[in-house]
């Protein structure tokens, strides 16, 4: 029964199926408030309101002409776009989605998750990099030299930013900190200004405008995606939707309190607070323009990475003086 | 600055070089110059007319000779040097070393005329294709242009 | 490690075929060189087998942003030497359609700018406000990209007091809507922080490679065909010469952004200014032998065409500089050194020409295969009832 009911996590809630729903919909969600943003209609025609669209897009690309290029390195090239998928939905099982109960440990919620969610978040960026590596293109070796600068950059002050509410709890277990922050509301007050930073450096990593910088279509066409076409570009996508998810859901556990009222309420909750983040994304792609990859690092050491530190230095005096 | 005053002050400039001016309408001057002087000539007129932008150089298919044209606009008018030079043997020199921004404009008159201007010092070409067969000058007016035959590829010969 | 990339001859970041070939270290830009030629059309040669009326039309076909520039550029010229003059009002109504022009060529490009930094919200609505001058332009020549309002002696179509208070009223918003962005394409942080400093062109350097237009007057050379060869009524109106020092694409977009309120200027004192009389006379077929030099300041810069006659009725050459030719020099200069980032900027920043799509009004009925011409509003109130029904499955299209 133990490995039906696994199963069951993996593939249907929270696993795959889930996400796919899940994700397209944020997707929707994010393209139209962008769009509404800009004054335009978003997607209109799939569904009420478009909300297929995202769906109708993967299926399509899922049956498009699917070319590898015969100088890429034709292994890595096919094997990347499943690997990225695969770490993503690996990193989004580690979420405080419906266990979000502090008690023994299971294999989806342990002391350290926190951790191992975040280094599961940077692969999909060094995946990226050896996707525009392994394409041998021009333009794509471009975007993906970018997307490792970047990771320079926002990287550390990211880490800093989600560690520090950690730290005020006084757990690396996600559903500890949520537990945590539940019963002292008042105390994510303390953390707005690592939630900030952390909403910057996830916009960086999930490369949206303004940091959209290594697939920038009027600099170099696709960058890292140029070579990709078909079921890959549509895994790739996939993705990047799934990364938005789980970074929402991230933030969420740790900036925006904890998930009580058992499973549908959690449930309701834990909706309501991804799309509040991904609504602050959104935001953010509408209101800027993009940098430029050396003005991406200097924001990031200049800015973000010593606000990081005074989040830190504030947890550390609250923690102190207050607790 | 009038178009009278412009005429006797290039006059002035030029000397013996000019060997026409003429003003056929409202700050419209057109001056003729020999090609041999023509760097000279413009190195001249930029540094005492104030004469540096050179807005385009015009190539003229005029019977024997082909006259090329050098249209210089100020904020009082245009002026245009005039210059002719023999079809036989259609050479002229660049003046990119006087107004660098004539690069283009030279290219267009070697690929268009097939006048050859001399030290230009990028003689590529820049509207033809790089496979444009040669001796085939379009703005000549004995080139007719012959559209090829249309070759549907696979399709029926 | 040195690579080449290319931009063009087909590239997101260009919209119409150019090659730019850029050798790169690293983001760095070492060297850059330019390969004209995907679009030569042989409309010089062309010219030389048409006759003067037939050539309005081709020389309104040379650019699909800026065609009345060209269109007039060649009418002025041709004009003088078929020895005729545009009535007064005529000439009003041709540089009228000029300045609603310029405006709209200048709303273009400050999306595209938006685009090429990666500023799509900024994009959206100036083009969303284009449509008030579109719409204008269309009100006036019945065209919304080719207005084909030129004629020898004159212009083809008379405007009337409805149409004139219509004018007065988009320029109003349009005016408003230009301070706004006036206010962000020089205050939005990362936009500025893109463009400032960004395609350096210094004074001197903008003089030795002879730069036009807005490229010019950003590196403080105040050039304006306007103001140095005043045709038409350019002498008696009021404006001034917009420029900027700062010599970067930041400067560019200032430039063009003043421009628009010196053109809501011109546009305001032509509609309180319009003469009364007859709109054209009636040219002659052949044209006197000479050569003409036209100069007229199109939204990108100094236009000019030289136009020779034979006597007969075609013209024995014409050559036509348009002004994004004038700045490519200018462009490989400002593209040297600088970043792969910047390239679709300082590219966008001298605005080369770009062709338009034109919109079609006539629609066929699926079940009949009857045609008919539907008003834009007819097919916006068909469009919200569509979308009224589109939760119910084969729903009647209600045409």
């Amino acid at each position: 029964m133990a490995a039906v009911k696994t199963l069951l996590y993996l593939v249907v809630y929270p696993g795959l199926l889930f996400l796919f729903v899940y994700s397209t919909f944020c997707e929707w969600f994010d393209r139209k408030v962008y769009a509404r943003l800009q004054n335009r209609m978003g997607p209109t025609h799939t569904g009420r309101g478009g909300i297929l669209q995202p769906i109708a897009d993967f299926f399509k690309l899922m049956a498009k002409e699917d070319i590898v290029p015969d100088r890429a390195d034709k292994k890595l090239f096919k094997a990347l776009p499943v690997v990225g998928l695969a770490v993503v939905l690996t990193a989004a099982l580690l979420l405080p989605l419906w266990h979000y109960q502090p008690g023994a440990s299971t294999f989806n919620s342990f002391q350290g998750d926190l951790i191992i969610l975040l280094y599961l978040l940077s692969l999909p960026t060094l995946i990226l990099f050896l996707a525009g590596w392994a394409s041998t293109n021009a333009f794509s070796i471009i975007g993906g030299t970018r997307v490792l600068t970047m990771l320079f950059g926002y990287e550390v002050p990211l880490f800093l930013a989600v560690l520090s509410p950690a730290m005020l709890a006084g757990s690396w277990r996600l559903v500890e900190i949520a537990a945590f922050y539940q019963h002292r509301p008042y105390l994510l007050l303390v953390n707005l200004l690592g939630f900030a930073v952390a909403l910057v450096c996830v916009q960086a990593k999930l490369e949206r405008t303004p940091f959209d910088i290594p697939h920038a279509e009027t600099e170099i066409v696709g960058g890292t995606f140029t070579e990709y076409s078909g079921k890959k570009l549509a895994l790739f996508r996939l993705m990047t939707d799934v990364e938005m998810v789980v970074s929402a859901g991230l933030l969420s556990a740790v900036f925006l309190g904890g998930f009580g009222g058992g499973l549908i309420l959690g449930f309701i909750q834990f909706v309501l607070k991804t799309l509040f983040v991904i609504f602050l994304l959104s935001l953010m792609r509408a209101l800027t323009s993009r940098l430029r990859v050396d003005q991406v690092v200097a924001m990031a050491w200049k800015y973000l990475a010593p606000l990081a530190v005074l989040q830190l230095l504030i947890v550390i005096l609250v923690k102190g003086l207050v607790l | 600055m009038t178009d009278a005053e412009k005429i006797d002050k290039a006059k002035a400039l030029l000397g013996g070089r000019l060997i026409e001016s003429a003003n056929p309408a409202l700050r419209r001057v057109f001056l003729t110059v020999a090609p041999a002087d023509l760097r000279a000539s413009l190195e001249a007129l930029k540094t005492g007319l104030d004469q540096w932008f050179l807005a385009t150089i015009t190539g003229v298919d005029a019977g024997d000779v082909y006259e090329v044209l050098y249209h210089f606009g100020d904020t009082a008018g245009s002026i245009t040097v005039r210059t002719s030079i023999p079809k036989a043997a259609p050479h002229l020199p660049s003046i990119c070393a006087v107004i660098p921004g004539a690069i283009l404009y030279e290219r267009e008159l070697q690929d268009m005329f097939g006048i050859v201007v001399d030290d230009i010092p990028d003689p590529r070409n820049l509207l033809m294709p790089d496979g444009w067969p040669e001796g085939n000058f379009p703005l000549r007016k004995d080139w007719t242009y012959e559209r090829p035959k249309e070759i549907i590829p696979g399709g029926k010969a | 490690m040195k690579f080449q990339i290319p931009i063009g001859p087909q590239h997101p970041a260009l919209k119409e075929p150019i090659s730019l070939r850029m050798t790169v270290e690293g983001e760095v830009i070492k060297d850059a060189d330019l390969r004209l030629g995907y679009n030569h059309r042989g409309v010089e040669k062309l010219a030389e087998s048409k006759s003067w009326i037939q050539n309005i039309y081709l020389t309104e076909r040379i650019c699909g942003i800026c065609s009345h520039s060209h269109a007039t550029c060649f009418v002025q010229g041709a004009e003088k030497l078929l020895e005729i003059e545009a009535p007064r009002r005529g000439v009003y109504l041709r540089y009228l359609v000029s300045e609603l022009e310029r405006v709209h060529s200048h709303l273009l490009w400050l999306g595209v700018a938006g685009h090429e930094a990666g500023f799509d919200s900024f994009f959206m609505y100036t083009w969303r406000d284009r449509e008030v001058v579109m719409d204008i332009l269309e009100m006036i020549s019945g065209n919304r990209v080719h207005y084909a309002i030129n004629t020898l002696g004159g212009v083809r179509r008379d405007l009337d007091e409805a149409q004139k208070a219509k004018i007065l009223d988009g320029l109003k918003i349009l005016k408003a809507r230009s301070e706004y962005y006036l206010k962000i394409g020089a205050g939005e942080p990362t936009f500025v922080g893109r463009l400032a400093g960004v395609g350096m062109l210094s004074r001197q350097q903008a003089m030795d490679l002879c730069t036009v237009g807005p490229v010019a007057r950003a590196s403080g050379i105040a050039r304006d065909v306007r103001k140095d060869d005043p045709h038409a009524f350019y002498d008696e109106v009021e404006f001034d010469v917009a420029t900027a020092d700062t010599c970067d694409v930041l400067g560019r977009a200032v430039v063009r952004i003043k421009e628009l309120f010196e053109s809501y200027k011109i546009i305001e004192f032509v509609i309180r200014n319009l003469p009364d009389g007859p709109i054209a006379v009636k040219a002659p077929r052949r044209a006197k032998p000479g050569e003409v030099v036209s100069r007229y300041e199109a939204p990108r810069g100094e236009n000019i065409h030289y136009i020779k006659s034979n006597g007969s009725d075609k013209p024995e050459r014409l050559k036509v500089r348009a002004p994004t030719l004038a700045n490519y020099a200018a462009t490989i200069e400002m593209l040297r050194h600088g970043f792969i980032a910047d390239i679709p900027l300082i590219f966008a920043a001298i605005d080369p020409c770009i062709c338009c799509a034109e919109r079609t009004a006539e629609l066929v009925d699926a079940r009949t295969g009857e045609e008919r011409i539907v008003r834009f509003a007819d097919l916006r109130r068909l469009a919200a009832s569509r979308q009224a029904h589109s939760n119910k499955r084969n729903v009647a299209w209600p045409l």
